[in-house]
């Protein structure tokens, strides 16, 4: 993978931003990320593109946020395939972003 | 630091939501956050936050209906919508504009930027309250202003409807505001049975030129009524107008006197632009400007100096403020006096006022605000209202058993007319009232003979036409000028009877009085010269002159 | 600048200038043509050279001028008056009191 799982320069500006309530961020972004790689699931599975598109969408935008570039990244592609209604490939892109998240997930667990 | 101010977030993520939030509350200002478009609009209504950050996608509402209502609901306010979107998406940017977004956040957020946002937006928002603010404080004062220009409009048409413009020989275009442009037309009817006509010009516009138009009001109707002549009036108003107006302020105008018993027009204009006297066979008499418009000159400097012209039934006398030939088209042209004289010019003369008005409106293709134009026509007498002068409301007792005798020598008879004077004391009498303005007619009547071929020796045959009608009045105005010697004697003799009362009135002049001859010819009906003697004949209920001195004897009755 | 005033040398006249539209806009700098020069003027000229319009508020400063300038003792002239300009001030018989040219 090209991108890096999490880009440093941003999480320090998050740390700088947030302070004390930092771990309360990631906190609420791990939380609120579970919530959207279900709704990616439902959607796949119902094979809805539009609610693919918005999903993906949204959560790009906060993985944009928390640094984790390579996570937004497969985001990005799975938002095209919604977009242009090609799901075929959205269900290998959505275990990537399973797998990528788990691992950020570790990141963020670690400190 | 822009001022602490609530910022409403709207916005799906939560992690963002935070984020957003806590970066707005570190800059001093109160965060409240929605998490969809229906939210966001319902807090907007509960909580009106001065600005929003507003999320693209978002559930049940998305942030393009949310901005569109948001904004609705604001009403006249700013409150700026900041969209949070990528800026790779043409279409989505659009319709963030489309919808009433007024600036874009992308992803990921930077707090540098959101600050200079936030800054930047606020300071617009509070520019447009500024301007919203005095926009809104112009708008009462115009709104001020315009209901204290209905009072004072209200209070001068009671007094200038006091006036007779509603005549039947006067026509006249006025916009209903035009006193505030400083425009000004008065009518009224004199006590002989004449007609005296105002048209002003005041400097300036709003309060300050309607000002003046009260005083000049009140001193017109006051001396018309009371039978001054329009010399008088004008120095009057002139004086009052120096006297109260500020240096600069002053009033163009023009004040005619209709004398429809004898046929003469006496005209004034100073500044106003030339009337013109259209007589009924299509010759036409500018009325020019010989003046300087009233409140300038000092009292003795003033010329009350009047030119006389003979009028005949039919004419018509047309006057202008300089808003007429002034009024402009769409194209930046003015109507232009060229134009007004060629309609003049070639209009049927029945239709001169209408003309005149109908190319008016197709040059301006609108009602214009600024001008005012009065045409007057010469009717017979007969035709218009006699004015009776209301019982005054004085429950006084009137002097009803008395004599008094006036002589008027030289210098008096040059500088003064007493016709008001005399008109005055004899309304003390109130029975008299309802005569009133018989009894002017016979008094200018008997008083300009007395004065005119008594004293001064002119012959009223010479009036027989136009060109003598001028010499006339200009020899009139000469020998009175030079006159040395002389006197006018008038002697009222009021008694009770035994169902009303009994006025006589005796004329007699240093010229040796009425000849014997003149009276033969009054009673024998010869038109022109003799018109006088035999109106009195008509008006008085007896007529009879002093064979010893030539004296006039007139008597009228009143009954109870 | 519209409207501007220059003293002779001696100081005895005072030569103002109008440019443009002769109206109430003008009101302000017209009074302090007059009002805001260190010398006191025996004779005033109003150059009317680059006046393209007149109107009766401007009728009225001139009078203003004339109230300072001594009244009745003023001595005034305007010149360089074209026929439109020369007309106004010819309707309202301003030549008895001002020497105009």
């Amino acid at each position: 993978m090209s991108e890096p799982r999490l880009d440093q320069s941003v999480l320090s500006s998050l740390k700088e931003v947030m302070e004390d309530d930092f771990p309360l961020l990631v906190e609420t972004f791990l939380s609120d990320s579970q919530d959207r790689i279900r709704l990616l699931r439902e959607a796949i599975a119902t094979e809805q593109a539009p609610d693919v598109r918005n999903a993906a969408h949204s959560f790009k935008g906060s993985c944009s946020n928390m640094g984790a570039l390579a996570l937004a990244g497969l985001c990005k592609q799975l938002e095209e395939c919604g977009r242009t209604a090609k799901l075929e490939p959205a269900p290998l892109l959505l275990q990537a972003i399973e797998q990528e998240f788990a691992a950020v997930s570790q990141v963020f667990a670690q400190g | 630091m822009s001022e602490p101010c609530t910022v409403l977030i709207a916005e799906d993520n939560a992690a963002d939501r935070l984020l957003l939030s806590t970066i707005v509350s570190k800059q001093g200002h109160r965060a409240i956050v929605a998490a969809n478009g229906a939210e966001a609009v319902e807090l907007f209504a509960q909580e009106r936050p001065q600005l929003v950050l507003m999320d693209a996608l978002m559930p049940v509402m998305d942030g393009f209906d949310a901005t569109r209502q948001i904004k609705a609901l604001a009403g006249d306010e700013l409150v700026p919508v900041i969209f949070l979107t990528s800026l790779t998406e043409t279409e989505a940017l659009v319709r963030a504009l489309d919808a009433g977004g007024d600036d874009f956040l992308s992803k990921p957020y930077n707090k540098v930027i959101l600050q200079a946002k936030l800054g930047a937006m606020l300071r617009m928002r509070s520019l447009h309250s500024t301007v919203l603010e005095q926009r809104n404080l112009i708008a009462k004062h115009n709104e001020h202003l315009l209901s204290e220009q209905r009072v004072a409009k209200a209070v001068f048409d009671r007094i200038a409807h006091a006036g007779c413009l509603s005549a039947a020989n006067i026509r006249y275009l006025q916009s209903p505001f035009a006193l505030f442009n400083g425009d000004l037309l008065l009518a009224a009817f004199t006590p002989s049975g004449g007609m005296n006509i105002l048209l002003g010009d005041f400097t300036g516009h709003g309060l300050p030129a309607a000002v003046g138009a009260m005083p000049l009001s009140e001193v017109f109707y006051g001396m018309t009524a009371k039978g001054f002549s329009i010399a008088d009036v004008l120095r009057e108003m002139n004086q009052k107008l120096k006297r109260i107006l500020p240096v600069g302020v002053f009033c163009c105008a023009t004040l005619i006197h209709l004398n429809l018993h004898q046929r003469v027009l006496e005209v004034w204009n100073g500044g106003l632009p030339a009337g013109v006297l259209c007589r009924k066979d299509g010759s036409q008499q500018p009325l020019l400007s010989r003046n300087l418009p009233l409140g300038i000159l000092e009292p003795e400097s003033f010329n009350d100096h009047c030119e006389v012209f003979d009028i005949a039934e039919g004419d018509r006398i047309l006057l202008w403020s300089d808003g007429v030939p002034e009024s402009g088209n769409a194209a930046g042209e003015m109507f232009g006096e060229e134009r007004l004289l060629n309609v003049l010019k070639n209009a049927p003369h029945e239709h001169l006022f209408d003309q005149l008005r109908a190319a008016l409106s197709n040059f301006t293709g609108e009602q214009q605000d600024d001008l005012s134009l009065v045409e007057v026509a010469v009717v017979p007498e007969e035709s218009l209202p006699w004015q009776s002068l209301p019982a005054s409301a004085s429950t006084r007792q009137s002097p009803l058993d008395w004599s008094a005798g006036f002589d008027f020598r030289a210098s008096t008879l040059q500088a003064f007319n007493p016709l008001p004077f005399l008109m005055q004391w004899l309304l003390e009498v109130q029975e008299l009232r309802p005569l009133a303005g018989t009894l002017y007619t016979m008094l200018t009547e008997v008083y300009s003979n007395a004065l005119e071929h008594g004293v001064l020796g002119l012959d009223s045959a010479l009036k027989a036409d136009a060109n003598g009608f001028a010499a006339y009045y200009r020899e009139r105005m000469e020998r009175l000028e030079a006159l040395e010697q002389g006197w006018v004697r008038l002697h009222f003799d009021h008694r009770m009877e035994a169902e009303g009362g009994c006025l006589t009135i005796q004329v007699s002049d240093s010229g040796g009085g009425l000849p014997a001859a003149a009276m033969a010819v009054a009673n024998a009906g010869t038109p022109f010269a003799g018109r006088g003697l035999r109106l009195l004949n008509e008006l008085a209920d007896e007529c009879w002159r002093d064979e010893a001195d030539g004296s006039l004897f007139l008597r009228v009755r009143w009954q109870r | 600048m519209p409207i501007s005033s220059v003293a002779s040398s001696d100081g005895h006249e005072l030569t103002i200038s109008i440019q443009g539209r002769f109206d109430f806009g003008a009101h302000q700098e017209f009074r302090d043509a007059y009002e805001k020069v260190a010398v006191t003027p025996k004779t005033y000229v109003v150059d009317m050279k680059g006046a393209t319009y007149l109107d009766s508020s401007a009728l009225g400063m001139l009078l203003l001028l004339r109230d300072h300038a001594g009244g009745d003792n003023a001595r005034i002239r305007l010149v360089h008056c074209n026929s439109d300009v020369r007309k106004i001030l010819s309707i309202s018989n301003f030549e008895q009191l001002f020497q105009i040219s």
